[in-house]
């Protein structure tokens, strides 16, 4: 009976052993999603101009869905304007698509110092981009980090926290 | 006999960080959730339960899923049909005040909303409605407005 009790106590310990392992394991280098883009999609800028996503391939492509209704969205921006400094030069690209309408995005723009290419569209087009990109409830924020060859390597929705955005980007970005 | 509890407690080894492996991919294949909280759709975290005329006033209420908020001062409200009709001022209800950097001073609703809309003396009471809103979830996601076409069911007569 005794020996019973042995082997079920070192079954859970085992059990137990082995889930921690896993978590750690993830934590310390969780595979991508390494989807790749879907076709077609392109977005407008403020002067009008189009660009398709891969109008940036060869570079870590962080897409930021956001607007000028969303709170959570204006408090994440400052964060992204920063990062977008310090990574440049190690090839990180945002851009920053709105679900709103022209004149607002433009009347936030230099409030919130957003020095990276921001895109519009209207709502229903953007839900319909952000749905293909594995948005489902059509939130925001949504963001989408591609990499330099086109592939959808994380998706988050919802705000970012500083520490977690960085690490993030640090991942994926050359030493 | 005596092996059965070894048995499991290693079969239970063995699936525990495969079903850690099933909720990553889950998880990270199809971004519906914050937090580890499932996020609704709009049309389901902000049910409108359509329009409806009781008297002088048009009642709309809404059902507000637990987690989820609207704004006051997104709410708005137009008459479809007739074509030439109009509302008074809505009488919105008090919300609760909430405060944000960005926002300033707000009011939203949680839970049950309901509004009374009134139109002007001897014009024609409204028949279809245009209902627009927008709300976000407690943990940080915002949804774009909504705005959808009601018919109003008149109860008076």
């Amino acid at each position: 009976m005794r020996r019973v009790h042995f082997f079920i106590v070192a079954g859970l310990v085992a059990a137990l052993a082995g889930y921690g392992a896993y978590r750690y394991a993830g934590q310390r280098g969780a595979p991508a999603i390494e989807q790749p883009l879907p076709a077609d999609l392109q977005f407008t800028d403020l002067d009008g101009h189009a660009y398709r996503l891969d109008h940036w391939r060869g570079k870590l492509l962080l897409v930021n869905f956001w607007a000028t209704w969303c709170t959570p969205c204006l408090h994440e921006i400052p964060q992204l304007v920063k990062l977008q400094k310090k990574f440049a030069d190690r090839g990180l690209q945002i851009i920053g698509p709105a679900v709103d309408d022209p004149d607002s995005v433009r009347s936030m723009v230099r409030p919130l110092g957003i020095d990276y290419p921001v895109m519009t569209g209207t709502p229903d087009d953007m839900i319909g981009i952000m749905e293909k990109l594995g948005n489902g409830p059509g939130g925001l924020p949504f963001s989408i980090l591609v990499s330099p060859d086109g592939k959808i390597l994380e998706r988050r929705l919802g705000e970012f926290t500083p520490a977690e955005l960085e690490s993030l980007l640090r991942k994926y970005l050359p030493q | 006999m005596t092996r059965t509890p070894f048995v499991c407690a290693a079969l239970l080894a063995a699936a525990l960080p495969w079903a850690g492996a099933a909720e990553d991919f889950w998880h990270r294949g199809a971004q519906d959730a914050v937090g580890g909280r499932h996020l609704l759709k709009a049309d389901q975290a902000f049910q409108l339960l359509g329009a409806q005329r009781q008297g002088d006033a048009v009642i709309v209420q809404w059902n507000i899923a637990p987690g989820y908020y609207l704004y006051r001062k997104r709410l708005r409200f137009d008459v479809v049909t007739p074509a030439d009709g109009r509302l008074d001022a809505p009488a919105l209800p008090r919300g609760e005040k909430i405060h944000d950097a960005f926002q300033g001073e707000a009011e939203i609703y949680r839970g049950h909303l309901k509004v009374a809309l009134r139109w002007p003396p001897g014009e024609d009471a409204p028949q279809r409605l245009s209902v627009a809103y927008q709300g976000c979830a407690e943990v940080g996601v915002c949804y774009p407005p909504q705005t959808q076409l009601v018919d109003v069911v008149d109860l008076s007569r």
